[in-house]
């Protein structure tokens, strides 16, 4: 037929793709997206790419200010700490620690929040209830706290503050998930395809999922910078990471003492967390303003 | 005198660098105690002229015309504010949707008694809340609500859709306007209750000599209401005449193709038969065809429709078209006069 | 002509919630009876809440009835079997814009129901949904759009497309012709007939336009607070009402111009 193929130089974007053209348009949100790849990259790459050993410390090169101060020298780029460890390479090592392990925590609570939160929209009565309040309990506890009492039972240790995060952001997750489920299964093209004869969890991943993810994903980029500030916040109560570990926040605490004599250690750390919240909290704030924006059209 | 009288109003959108004509040079006139309807189908522009009349279209639309003339005062001549005054005393609006457009955190009472004018309350300041409240409930008796003492204590969500837009023209009629804009103000109900609201409508234009526009997307529900009609399409204007002219002699293919495409005006059809109707449809404002915007989907389209036509006017019956449905003798002349137009623009 | 839809005593009422003592139950639709042949329209008018829309969901299955049974050629439908069911009856809602899942395109909407209810291969759906599609006026390049790039009439038709492609018996239009303006209400009129007479459909059809209630349809029932109050052929219906509910909904309709200026 010759008229069949008159629109095919046009591309269809799906909604999706559309976000993320609306997404891309936004200075501001793709600065803070390049940020978070960076970071990513890091966080995977850094102990390859750092240039020295974060635990071990060459004695002749104790508290060695940055490069670019008149006593610096090049090849410790950003100076050492008081054990002559250079702290490029911590805060390298520090990426994957912090960041990394809060990406980690985020996709875990995500999935599992996700899978809770629906199995709760599609049930209903008191399973559906019980599916959505059983973690509200962990809601009543601050997070800190919640780690504090994990750590006096196990001991500290990261391994136990990445249980106690992930813990804490399930809850967000599972309300989250229902609340959205429940929104969109009560628009007319849910019911249409449950009359064309769908179960329900092909309408769920078919016909649901498609509309929620973006919420899904503003919501995991909140609960990504919550996870960055707990997990240096017990690495600098000594309850998360433990010594040797380049964590920032242990890294942070771990120079306090010697504020006076070298800030370099202290406000290093301190920028790396400010770095990792800002970008997350442009990526999240980019996404939500593309729906906002997809929306109104 | 003509209460209202616009001549070639345009309204242009600024859309990615780009200038749209959302409204094509549209000429609109209304007569004192006249019901006029506005009749467009969805995308035609007939809100966007009406709330280009009343002034609240925001800053990314631009309006100008050649004549925006209000009970003989030239609007056009008077500051933005000056023009605000004379138009939010003289004319009143109501929407589609009243539920929508009452607050809903808010009794009806308190809602009425805002918009009553300050100054026709004349008694000391204690006084002011008592007459307030008499004024509301004369408005509530005027529009036909009986119980309005349990109606001022309501809110919104506790009354029916009808109640509600019963409740607008109340507040709608609080300042005494001379000229009232309903846009659609049935469409989301039933037929029972449209019959409601427009005997109401009609009964205020007869009893208090208040003009009337009213803004629809279908012909054939407010034929019986207005006397006069004026035809939109895609932001161009189409034919205006009176309502009979419209309906029984219509000039323009498309008001042809609107009355003949309603199943209830043509009792004569046979059932189940095919409706005339005009291909395609309405052409969104990105994509709008040269000169007349029908010119796609019209039947009688010939190569003189890539220019705008002008507007002729047959007594008193307006009709934009190159090639407008009329008996034998004057279509000749009117072709005559067309193709000259048409070489005079080339 | 056979008899393709047979209702039998249908009815539903609702619980409301409430305690144990205290548990009262509002009556929709009292036991209604009625049959729809092929080729045929069936027309339900009635004041709102009289029923008409929980009659038509309960024909498609989307809610329960409390009681009565309904037959497909002389086969009860059984309850909540989609399966079965939505082979020969399908519903067209009236608002196109909501029914179309946003994020998928044509082609996988049109795709879900002959992937559930069909074994035909990749390439046969395809056929099958270009062949649609053309059916109802639109072309087979839509169907990798996604449904925000129509606009109101073009959604109502693939929803149309939606409910043909399984070839039904009987499908349910709930005020499916009501947000579309003239123009196009009289195209999809036109459509909705054509493929009446090419496929022997019956329609049952749900509107408040009397209108097109006279032109479109052969039978007629009005519905009252769940009851039927009046049926028969539409003309004689409409011509001579005898309930009050039927003159009351007739006499809102305004036919004619002004009765004064009624010149012609």
């Amino acid at each position: 037929m010759a008229r069949d193929k008159i629109y095919l130089e046009e591309v269809f974007p799906s909604p999706f793709m559309q976000h993320w053209q609306i997404f891309r348009k936004t200075p501001v949100a793709m600065a803070g997206f390049s940020c978070f790849i960076f970071l990513i990259v890091l966080a995977i790459f850094g102990p390859i790419l750092a240039p020295h050993s974060p635990v071990e410390g060459q004695l002749d090169m104790l508290l060695l200010p940055p490069a670019w101060h008149a006593d610096g020298n090049v090849s410790y780029l950003l100076g050492t700490d008081e054990l002559g460890r250079d702290m490029l390479s911590r805060l390298m090592y520090g990426t994957s620690l912090t960041f990394g392990l809060s990406f980690v925590v985020v996709i875990t609570s995500l999935i599992v929040g996700v899978v809770i939160g629906s199995l709760s929209a599609l049930t209903t009565g008191l399973k559906s209830s019980f599916l959505n309040h059983f973690l509200d309990v962990i809601l009543s506890i601050p997070s800190l706290l919640l780690a504090i009492i994990i750590v006096a039972i196990l001991g500290p240790g990261i391994n136990n503050t990445v249980w106690a995060v992930v813990m804490v952001l399930i809850p967000q997750f599972i309300h989250i998930t229902r609340y959205a489920v429940k929104e969109e299964s009560r628009k007319d093209y849910v019911l249409a395809s449950r009359l064309d004869g769908a179960s329900k969890f092909r309408i769920l991943y078919y016909s649901i999922f498609p509309n929620i993810v973006d919420r899904i994903m503003s919501q995991a980029t909140l609960a990504q910078s919550a996870a960055i500030l707990d997990i240096a916040t017990l690495g600098f109560l000594g309850l998360g990471a433990q010594i040797p570990l380049p964590e920032w926040g242990a890294t942070l605490a771990n120079g306090l003492d010697l504020f006076y004599i070298a800030p370099w250690t202290v406000y290093l750390p301190g920028l790396a967390i400010l770095f990792a919240v800002v970008a997350t909290n442009l990526v999240g704030e980019g996404i939500r303003h593309a729906l906002k924006l997809r929306k109104d059209r | 005198m003509n209460l209202l009288d616009i001549r070639n109003l345009s309204i242009e959108l600024l859309h990615d660098e780009q200038r749209i004509l959302a409204v094509d040079k549209v000429s609109l006139s209304m007569k004192e105690g006249e019901v006029r309807g506005l009749v467009g189908e969805s995308g035609s522009g007939k809100s966007l002229l009406a709330q280009a009349i009343v002034g609240v279209l925001n800053d990314k639309w631009h309006v100008h015309a050649d004549r925006f003339h209000w009970r003989g005062v030239d609007l056009l001549r008077l500051s933005i504010a000056e023009r605000k005054v004379i138009l939010s005393r003289d004319i009143a609006m109501i929407f589609q949707e009243p539920m929508a457009c009452l607050d809903p955190t808010t009794t009806i009472g308190e809602q009425l008694s805002e918009a009553i004018d300050e100054q026709s309350l004349t008694g000391f300041f204690w006084q002011k809340k008592q007459q307030r409240n008499q004024a509301a409930v004369k408005l509530l008796h005027k529009v036909g609500i009986k119980k309005p003492d349990t109606c001022l204590d309501s809110y919104p969500h506790q009354l029916t859709e009808t109640l509600c837009q019963r409740v607008m023209i109340a507040i709608a009629l609080a300042r005494r306007p001379m000229l009232l804009i309903a846009d659609e103000p049935t469409a989301a109900m039933e037929n029972t209750n449209q019959g409601q609201i427009f005997r109401l409508l009609a009964s205020l234009n007869q009893l208090k000599k208040m003009s009337i526009l009213l803004i629809s997307h279908d012909l054939e529900n407010i034929t019986h209401w207005t006397n006069t009609i004026t035809v939109m399409y895609s932001g161009q204007f189409v034919e205006a005449g009176t309502t009979e002219q419209i309906f029984n002699k219509p000039l323009h293919p498309y008001t042809k193709a609107l009355v003949d495409s309603s199943p209830s005006a043509n009792f004569h059809l046979p059932a189940k038969s095919r409706l005339m109707t005009l291909p395609g449809s309405i052409p969104i404002l990105q994509h709008l065809p040269i000169g007349c915007r029908l010119g796609p989907r019209c039947p009688r389209a010939q190569k003189a429709c890539v220019i705008a036509p002008t507007v002729t006017n047959f007594h008193g019956h307006k009709v934009s078209c190159h090639f407008p449905l009329l008996p034998i003798k004057s279509s000749a002349k009117a072709v005559k006069s067309s193709a000259k137009a048409v070489k005079g623009a080339c | 002509m056979t008899t393709l839809l047979k209702v039998d005593a249908l009815s539903k009422s609702y619980r409301q919630q409430g305690f144990w003592l205290n548990r009262k139950s509002t009556t929709v639709l009292s036991p209604i009876s009625f049959s729809v042949e092929a080729h045929k329209t069936l027309a339900i008018i009635g004041e709102a809440g009289s029923g008409k829309s929980t009659l038509a969901k309960i024909l498609v299955g989307a809610e329960r009835p409390s009681g009565g049974s309904i037959y497909l050629n002389d086969q009860l439908l059984k309850k909540g079997s989609f399966k079965h069911r939505c082979q020969h009856v399908r519903m067209i809602f009236q608002d196109s814009g909501t029914t179309l899942n946003p994020s998928l395109t044509i082609l996988q909407l049109l795709d879900e129901p002959l992937k559930l209810n069909t074994s035909f291969d990749v390439n046969k759906r395809k056929e099958l949904i270009r062949t649609t599609l053309q059916k109802v006026g639109l072309l087979g390049d839509h169907m990798n759009f996604y449904p925000h790039m129509f606009s109101g009439g073009q959604k109502q038709r693939i929803s149309l497309a939606r409910a043909i492609i399984l070839q039904p018996q009987v499908i349910i239009l709930d005020e499916a012709l009501a947000a579309l303006d003239p123009s196009l209400r009289s195209q999809m009129i036109n459509l909705l007939l054509d493929l009446q007479q090419q496929m022997g459909l019956a329609y049952i059809l749900i509107s408040h336009n009397l209108g097109i209630i006279r032109h479109f349809s052969d039978d007629i029932m009005v519905l009252s607070q769940g009851k039927v109050v009046e049926s028969g052929k539409t003309l004689e219906v409409m011509n001579n009402p005898q309930h009050k509910v039927t003159q009351k909904l007739l006499m809102n309709q305004n036919f004619q111009l002004k009765p004064n200026r009624k010149t012609r």
